[in-house]
């Protein structure tokens, strides 16, 4: 920060919601500021004197604050710096803290320093489709060209470091909830709470209040506070309310969602990781009520893009609810009664009305005579047709209008002033309507597009409706709220509420009025400008009607009018009335764009919330987990389970450890961890028929005690899942799954049953979690199983290969099952998993002297590959069949009733020679390893593109057979037994291999059935 | 010649919380360790099986969505239109499951899931308020009174949850989830204080 805090010049010495005893420092750009507590950013700057605050996007104009809310399009800054910057916020949002730090987007250097307006001279050779029609060609350019334009557009940066701020979401339900907290949401929330229905009233402002919060109506001020104060203690004291102040509705979805950003210590600046920074709310409402309100129209006249054109809602704004005075001299430019409060409001600060131009002939009534009885000049059928000065209004050019205000009819002259206060009328805030699909609907009466017919459960009320009247949102809100509490259940509908007693002065109707007339043509008049964000202006859309961008959504993308972060809130409607004045058509008839979530940017921190680092997934841990991570285990993620992937010893790296596993398993004895399989429990008298139509083997002859490896195909006959199922009973099955397709499986085997069997009476259970499996398998796996279970008949031929027994390990009831996924002797011991470490132990304990080893999933890898059993979904990707794998006998030729996939495989393409199939491969260098997905060709030496035979889908060095292995899918493979094919891989070398059977380790299976 | 030891569900996570009593906790968690589980699978419209379980359970078979009953020796909680949890007191899983196989004819399917599974008590003024983090069901009392059991998402995974007479809730999730879930609610409650009770 350097300099020192320069006086609030333009602060008034009264007034105003903010704390004049609690001063604040902060700095913009570099410079420090003093403000109070209660302003924003905005507000502070303007204390200030700060009149440019950006550059803007493609002319890079000096630009000013414009508006008060979320539609300002020029005061976008980057706050704070470092890990905890944030960009592109809108500085009249922002409220104002201790130290608060904050530069503008796009300035660059300065934005008073005039480098950038030369840059933006050359804006003039940016016309509308610039992009399509200069970076079309060469199109691998484009990426070149965008890094300099967004450079140079000023879009903010975000940080580069990770966010150490938390956040986190909160699911919530209620039966209504409102929008808005202006007059017309208040009134509804306080009429539906009083019904005892749940309420949830949100509002982006710091204060509830809406507009009341800078309101200063000339009568029954008092009345309004009054009731502002009354109404907020009422609704704090109802428990079935909540109200979330700086809490942006930004979008409203399907079926009554609707997602609410809350900026809970934003204004603080404090972080703590337990107490989240922003927390999204996303509620699921019964009955909604928008009441979001209307944001001022700038009216589009030359250069009114000078800092000191504002809306002259702003400016009461500033006067009324933060005591600052953006200006000394103002004219007040309108074609509307409303605007006239500005001129009264300033007036009433103590400061220089220059003149209220109305473009309307004989402007009457009683807010002009109010105005006029206060000495207020006011210039009717006039209107400002150019703004003077560069970075700051010097003046204003007037001139005479014709009734309509398209033509001027007289001699301009200039009016001294260095504020305009310009109003075009209001447009509702419909962006929440339109999400839902609503379609707006363009009123002439009230000149604006309102709420289109609602086709979800919510309303509009208030402004938002185009009700500009107070005393009318009071009442139409509470006739909402209302509305909406006995929709949700709650009341009869009648408004229990009173609106305070206050008189409104009655207004006349406004001009329909958008762009001004220039003295020049439109192509020719100095720029006048519709959407400030994106420097769109009047001649642009022109531009675009005349090179045939007709439809409201081509214009806008031709031009990238309202493709800012302020999504066009103040430039759209302009820019429609311009584009239909243009081809001679309606504003009705020429729509408008759509709006979409989300209403004001949000950070993806909040849709994020704490599902970050170790929470994005969950990771599942076995009952032996805590033992792994105390014997060195790596970690392979299958599915969401973290598996041991090998047991690091002292002074091994991976390779080595998979070795000695490998050999351990093949020579003596190892264990693995194999809880993860999926395992679902199958009940019922049909369990047998429904297994033999689910597997494409068959299942209707397994007895008790025995065990049967199964495929499922998919309706097309590719295989989906394979595992072993043993039948534990009669009636009673328990189906092992693989550990990723297990959730899939068992939604399988319910959808069939539920919709194509319910005849079938079987049910299943998932018994995944319940039991711990540790495998022991080896040579040497009998003699270890004997020491802990003398309840099993462990004989080779009472306890066959493929058998199953219930008995007692290390004094826990258990099921042990002989099935093998290396080809040795394997026992799987499954306990529950309550004993799960225990037996492990015990088994690690009992094995010692056979020297047993733990081994992990590569090691499991390895040991099967050399075998040639498949791993679904690596060596099958979702369009093999079983003959693709090998593997014709696992597919029953006669079953009674037909099996799932068994007419998919009838099909031709399944049925092809030439169809990739499983094969081995051995490399010529034994030593060398192909890597998985290698691609494989006949000739290494054939010009691209090659002709592509298969790939590679497993491969390991295999200890036991002291040589590289592989697994591949070749075309036709099965048929060229002997065949050299190549792999050319990505670092240019080309690796040649052997076509081979792909069981390379004990070839007729000898060893597990020992 | 083995003394057969056993390890709850979340013995570990639970240990490796850092700070586990601090005063005025919002949120405070018990795991009820060691309960016997049993998945129930049935015909509800069987007249016959609703009578069996009921007499063998001596317990309430809830058959409108979304409740739980809780008796003596047995608490049954709804899971979908013909399954059901049944929570026994801790190692009579097997005799529950033996004495309903002898009572029940027909189609139904009981099973041991015990090991699979442990519960999470939630209790603390502010333990709804955590629920409403962690779930898109609405926990709020008129709509989820004492008696109310919902299976749904926590978090990122799943849990059978269940409102308690005296305010608190149950949580019943899967061994494999539970190390996630803990360091969810630890997390997530920490605003509130967060204490574990033995």
């Amino acid at each position: 920060m350097s300099g020192s805090a320069v006086v609030q010049a333009r602060r008034l010495p009264a007034g105003g919601r903010i704390n004049r005893d609690q001063p604040i420092r902060f700095s913009f750009n570099g410079i420090a500021y003093q403000g109070f507590e209660g302003d924003t950013l905005a507000s502070a700057l303007l204390a200030n004197n700060v009149n440019v605050v950006a550059r803007s996007f493609k002319y890079a104009r000096p630009r000013g604050i414009v508006g008060h809310g979320a539609e300002e399009p020029n005061a976008i800054v980057q706050l704070g710096h470092g890990a905890q910057t944030v960009p592109n916020l809108r500085a009249t949002q922002i409220e104002l803290y201790a130290g608060l730090q904050a530069r503008s987007v796009g300035a660059g250097l300065s934005v008073n320093f005039d480098l950038m307006a030369l840059v933006g001279a050359c804006g003039r050779l940016m016309p509308p489709g610039f992009y399509y029609k200069t970076f079309m060609r060469p199109q691998k350019l484009w990426m070149t060209y965008e890094r300099f334009i967004r450079k140079a557009a000023g879009l903010g940066s975000a940080a580069a470091e990770p966010d150490p701020d938390s956040y986190d979401k909160l699911n919530q339900h209620c039966d209504v909830l409102v929008v808005g907290a202006g007059p017309a949401g208040l009134a509804a929330a306080l009429t539906a709470a009083r019904s005892g229905a749940r309420v949830i009233i949100a509002d982006e402002q710091n204060q509830f209040g809406g507009s009341l919060l800078a309101a200063r109506p000339t009568i029954g001020h008092q009345t309004v506070a009054l009731w502002l104060t009354k109404t907020l203690a009422e609704l704090h004291a109802c428990s079935n309310v909540e109200m979330l102040a700086r809490s942006t509705v930004f979008g409203y979805y399907d079926h009554n969602f609707l997602a609410i950003l809350e900026r809970r210590s934003d204004h603080l600046r404090i972080s703590s990781p337990s107490v989240a920074r922003q927390r999204l709310h996303r509620v699921r409402a019964k009955q909604v009520v928008l009441a979001t309100g209307a944001i001022e129209r700038p009216l589009v006249f030359a250069n009114n893009d000078v800092p000191g054109v504002m809306l002259a809602s702003s400016v009461s704004t500033y006067v009324n609810r933060y005591g600052v005075a953006p200006g000394t001299k103002l004219i007040v430019f309108t074609c509307n009664d409303n605007a006239y409060q500005a001129a009264i409001d300033w007036h009433q600060a103590g400061q220089h009305v220059v003149a209220i131009v109305d473009t309307r002939c004989n402007p009457s009534g009683v807010v002009v005579a109010t105005a006029k009885e206060l000495n207020i000049d006011v210039i009717g059928g006039h209107g400002v047709i150019e703004a003077l000065g560069k970075k700051c209004l010097q003046g204003a050019v007037i001139a005479p209008l014709n009734a309509d205000a398209t033509a001027i009819v007289g001699a301009t002259r200039q009016l001294d002033c260095d504020l305009i206060a310009c109003s075009g009328g209001w447009s509702p805030v419909i962006h929440l309507s339109s999400h839902t699909g609503a379609k707006p609907q363009w009123s002439d009466a009230k000149v604006g597009f309102l709420p289109g017919e609602s086709i979800q459960q919510e309303r509009s009320a208030g402004a938002a409706k185009g009700t500009y009247s107070l005393l009318d949102c009071f009442s139409e809100g509470a006739y909402a709220g209302a509305r909406a509490a006995q929709l949700a259940g709650f009341g009869n509908g009648t408004v229990s509420t009173t609106t305070p007693p206050i008189e409104e002065l009655t207004e006349q109707p406004q001009q329909a009025l958008f762009l001004l007339p220039h003295v020049k043509p439109v192509s020719r008049a100095p720029k006048q400008f519709v959407d400030l964000q994106l420097d769109v202006t009047a001649a642009a859309i022109e531009l675009a009607a005349r090179e045939g961008y007709e439809s409201v959504e081509h214009a806008k993308r031709y031009t990238a009018l309202g493709f800012g972060t302020d999504q066009g809130k103040l430039g759209n409607i302009n820019g429609i009335a311009i584009l239909a004045n243009t081809l001679g058509q309606s504003i009705a008839a020429t729509g408008t764009t759509i709006f979409r979530p989300a209403y004001t940017p949000t950070t993806f921190g909040a849709i994020a919330g704490r599902d970050v680092g170790d929470l994005f997934d969950p990771v599942r841990y076995t009952a032996m987990h805590r033992w792994h991570t105390e014997h060195g285990a790596e970690w392979e993620n299958v599915g969401q389970w973290q598996r041991p992937r090998y047991y690091c010893q002292p002074f091994e790296v991976m390779h080595d450890a998979v070795k000695r596993e490998c050999l351990a398993v093949r020579n003596k004895v190892g264990m693995l961890d194999a809880s993860t399989l999926g395992k679902i429990d199958i009940q019922g008298r049909d369990a047998a028929e429904f297994l033999n139509r689910i597997y494409s083997n068959g299942f209707l002859k397994l007895a008790p005690g025995k065990c049967r490896y199964g495929v499922m195909l998919k309706e097309d006959g590719m295989i989906f899942d394979d595992g072993v199922t043993a039948c534990l009973a009669e009636n009673h099955y328990l189906m092992f799954t693989t550990t990723g397709g297990a959730a899939a499986v068992l939604a399988w085997l319910e959808l069939w049953q539920q919709t194509e069997w319910p005849e079938l009476d079987v049910f299943f259970t998932s018994v995944t979690d319940h039991w711990a499996t540790a495998t022991v398998t080896g040579p040497n796996a009998r003699k270890v199983l004997a020491l802990v279970c003398d309840d099993i008949d462990l004989d080779k031929d009472a306890f066959k290969f493929m058998d199953w027994r219930d008995g007692t390990v290390a004094g826990v009831q258990a099921r042990v099952f002989r099935i093998s996924f290396t080809g040795e002797l394997s026992f799987e011991v499954n306990v529950a998993a309550h004993y799960g470490r225990y037996v492990w132990e015990q088994l690690l304990a009992a094995g010692a002297e056979f020297e047993i080893t733990p081994y992990g999933t590569e090691a499991m890898h390895v040991l099967r590959a050399e075998k040639g059993f498949i791993i679904i979904g690596q060596d099958t990707d979702g369009s093999m069949t079983p003959a693709d794998m090998n593997m014709n006998w696992v597919v029953a030729k006669n079953k009674s009733f037909n099996f799932i996939g068994q007419r998919g495989l009838t099909r031709a393409a399944c049925q092809r020679c030439d169809r990739k199939q499983l094969v081995g491969l051995k490399t010529l260098q034994p030593e060398t390893v192909l890597p998985e997905g290698a691609q494989i060709v006949n000739d290494p030496a054939q010009a691209i593109p090659m002709k592509m035979q298969g790939h590679v889908t497993s491969s390991y060095f295999s200890a036991s057979l002291g040589r590289s292995i592989a697994l591949a899918v070749v075309k036709g493979g099965l048929q060229r037994m002997g065949d050299v094919v190549h792999c050319p891989l990505a670092d240019g070398r080309s690796v040649a291999a052997e076509i081979v059977g792909s069981v390379f380790y004990d070839p007729k299976g000898e060893r597990q059935n020992v | 010649m083995f003394e057969a030891r056993r390890e709850t569900v979340l013995q570990y996570a639970l240990a490796d919380l850092v700070d586990k009593k601090p005063a005025d906790a919002g949120v405070i968690l018990r795991e009820d360790a060691f309960i016997g589980h049993l998945n129930l699978r049935g015909n509800p419209d069987d007249a016959a099986f609703r009578a069996g379980v009921e007499a063998t359970l001596k317990a309430h078979l809830p058959v409108k969505p979304g409740y739980w009953s809780a008796a003596v020796g047995a608490s049954v909680y709804w899971l979908g239109p013909n399954e059901w949890l049944v929570l026994v007191a801790a190692d009579a899983a097997a005799d529950v499951q033996h004495n309903l196989r002898q009572t029940l004819a027909g189609h139904f399917s009981v099973v041991d899931v015990s090991g699979g599974q442990t519960i999470i008590n939630l209790s603390g003024d502010d333990a709804g308020l955590l629920l409403k983090k962690s779930s898109t069901y609405d926990f709020h009392p008129l709509s989820f009174a004492q008696g109310r059991c919902v299976q749904t998402t926590f978090a990122k995974a799943m849990a059978l949850i269940a409102s308690r007479k005296d305010g608190s809730y149950d949580l019943v999730i899967r061994r494999s989830f539970a190390d996630y879930v803990v360091q969810w609610i630890a997390i997530a409650a920490a605003e509130y204080g967060f204490a574990v009770e033995p």
